[in-house]
Order: C-alpha cells, then sequence, then structure tokens
C-alpha cells in the first residue's frame, strides 16, 4: 500500500487529479491542509471512488471549523492515526 | 550498468511494441516533476536531485505530469530577470543516461500539448504505467 | 553557478584574471588559452594535445547544456567526441588527477561542476 497525502483544495487546484492518476486499488489517500475541504459533501465529488481508502487530517478539519461538516465518506484520522498510515505503507507521496 | 542494459536491450527484443510502457520502466530513483517551470523553483530542484542521483550512478527514471509538463514545451528561454530556464538541462539528461522519461497522458491533453511537439522524446504513459513506475522504483521523490 | 566573489587575480600577460576561492573564473569571457596554461600551472601540470582536446570537449558541453558537467556525463561527452578509447575515466585520470571533472571546468573556464561532490 502506498500513501498519497494531498494538501491543495480541490476547489482551488488541480493537483489532487495527479494523486487520484497516480493511486493503484489499494493506496490511500490522506487530506490535510487545505485538501480537508475536499472532505466535505459539497466537494468530495473526485475522491468519491475512494470508499474507505480516503483519510482525512482531524486536525486541519477541527483548525477550519469543518470538523462537523465532513462527510461520512471520509474517515476521520488525528496526526497519530497519520502516522499509523505512514508506518503501514511501502512508500508515502506527496502532492502539493 | 552495462550489464543491465544489455539485458534490459534483450528483453526489449522478445516483447512486442505495442505496449506504451517502456521497457526499462524500473529503476532505482522515480523522480514526479509536477510543477511547471518559471513559476517556482521546483522544476529546477527536482532536475537537479535527478542530476545529482545519476551523476552517483543510480538508475533515474522521470515523470512528468500536471503542470510539470509544461517543461516539455519547446522554445523555452531564460526569466524575465536571466534566471536560467530547463530546457538546456532537458536536453543534457541525456549525457548522465537517464532515458527513461514519462508524460502522463491525460496531463498532457488536459493542457492541449502534442506528444508530437515536446523539447524531448517521451514516453506518454496511462494511469496505470504511472502505478507501476512509482510500484516499480525503489525511491519515488515527488517534485 | 559562478561565483562572484573574488579571492585573488591571476597575472596572464596584460590581463588581470580575478578567480574564485576555490580558483575557477569569476567572469567566464575572461578565458583564453594562455588562461587555461597558467591555470595549468598552479596545478602542476603541463597540457598536452589531449588536454587540450578534453577542454574542448568541456568548453563544448558548457556552450550547449549551459552546465559543467559531473565525471560520468564528461567521460561520455569525451567518448561521443574523441572516440571510445578516451571516454574512460582512467584517461581523464591522468590527464586531470584527483577529480577531472572540477580540475578540468577550471582549467576550461567553466564554473564549478555543480553536480558532483
Amino acid at each position: 500500500m502506498h500513501l498519497h497525502t494531498l494538501n491543495q483544495s480541490p476547489a482551488q487546484s488541480q493537483v489532487y487529479r495527479q494523486a487520484l492518476a497516480a493511486m493503484a486499488d489499494d493506496d490511500c489517500l490522506l487530506l490535510i491542509e487545505e485538501a480537508v475541504q475536499g472532505a466535505l459533501p459539497h466537494l468530495i465529488g473526485p475522491f468519491e471512488g475512494l470508499a474507505g481508502r480516503l483519510y482525512v487530517l482531524e486536525e486541519d478539519l477541527v483548525a477550519r471549523g469543518l470538523l462537523e461538516r465532513c462527510d461520512d465518506n471520509a474517515r476521520v484520522v488525528d496526526v497519530e492515526g497519520f502516522v499509523s498510515l505512514t508506518e503501514q505503507a511501502d512508500k508515502v507521496l506527496s502532492w502539493y | 550498468m552495462n550489464v543491465n542494459k544489455a539485458n534490459e536491450g534483450m528483453n526489449d527484443s522478445n516483447i512486442a511494441h505495442t505496449s506504451i510502457t517502456p521497457p526499462s520502466a524500473t529503476g532505482e530513483l522515480l523522480v514526479i516533476l509536477g510543477h511547471a517551470p518559471h513559476g517556482s523553483s521546483l522544476l529546477r530542484e527536482g532536475l537537479d536531485m535527478a542530476l545529482v542521483a545519476a551523476a552517483f550512478g543510480r538508475r533515474v527514471s522521470l515523470l512528468f505530469m500536471g503542470q510539470g509538463c509544461w517543461a516539455l514545451q519547446p522554445g523555452q528561454g531564460e526569466g524575465a530577470l536571466g534566471q536560467k530556464g530547463t530546457q538546456s538541462t532537458l536536453e543534457m539528461l541525456e549525457m548522465y543516461d537517464i532515458d527513461n522519461i514519462m508524460v502522463e497522458a491525460e496531463s498532457l491533453e488536459r493542457l492541449g500539448l502534442e506528444s508530437s511537439d515536446l523539447v524531448l522524446s517521451v514516453s506518454v504513459v496511462d494511469a496505470a504505467s504511472v502505478q507501476q513506475a512509482i510500484a516499480s522504483h525503489t525511491l519515488v521523490m515527488n517534485f | 553557478m559562478a561565483s562572484t566573489e573574488i579571492a585573488r587575480y591571476l597575472e596572464v600577460g596584460q590581463q588581470r584574471v580575478a578567480l574564485d576561492p576555490e580558483g575557477y573564473l569569476v567572469d567566464l569571457t575572461q578565458w583564453t588559452p594562455e588562461v587555461a596554461e597558467a591555470l595549468a600551472v598552479e596545478d602542476g601540470l603541463t597540457l598536452t594535445s589531449d588536454h587540450w582536446e578534453v577542454i574542448d570537449v568541456l568548453r563544448n558541453f558548457y556552450q550547449r547544456f549551459e552546465q559543467a558537467p559531473a565525471m560520468r556525463p564528461l567521460v561520455k561527452a569525451v567518448g561521443q567526441q574523441l572516440g571510445a578509447d578516451k571516454g574512460s575515466s582512467i584517461f581523464l585520470m591522468r590527464l586531470f588527477p584527483e577529480s577531472p571533472a572540477k580540475v578540468g571546468a577550471r582549467l576550461a573556464g567553466l564554473p564549478k561542476p555543480t553536480n558532483c561532490l
């Protein structure tokens, strides 16, 4: 499994397209920083195919007041969860 | 190094040339270039990383995606303040034996770039080949 | 990158050639074959026709790619331009001992190669 992190909002940048193209079927995507917007029902569209493999960083949601608005299809993880995903992954790629 | 090349050459002749995955899609370092020239220094930093690794004898592959594809636009020059362009560096890759150079098909198309009109001869690859390249390189660095 | 810091001057005939702290030319346009001779004397080298051929390869490389080559691409460029028997690190080590890419770049009036430690 490879872990991909994305830090740009899909409302702002198209770099998420590269992350999605680079993701194999068992890879996971973690939304961090501005990219946590992609976990909102209104903006989750591009990530809908990632059922169970889409993660979003709790601390970055909380900081932006977005935790309560997060879509059910995104799995909320805190920084420790991020670390544990990193440990499970063979490679970590960051898209920015 | 030469032994590897020879082996690759032999395998190459045994497979049909219909695949868009280049025969030497494996290597030690894959550098993904996702940022445009001139807008930031990321493209240059990524290319420098690739050159350093190649200078130390590592087998390096390059993959252009998204905005990074603009690096392949012909006719580039230096920046308005005289900052060096990247075209001469791209032309130099061959001298560092960096010859596995890929560009993602969808990115090219989205930007309106034609694979026949790029500064380098590159392999145009689909998403599955991108995933395979990531899996088959020991180290992947994203610039 | 050529350094802009002037550490000392080399007197070559009427010319004063500024050198950076590592002995590379500060102003690359000041290079002449006489400058190369003077730099070679500092390194205890006598330039033969083999040296000049390689200096020519180095200058062509820089003109074409805007960077001084590291060792591997230098070996390759020498092989391409001067023939396979000269495209070897042993041949280059004999001409420019210790670090052919660095010593060669200095004598050829190029900046220090960036991709070589």
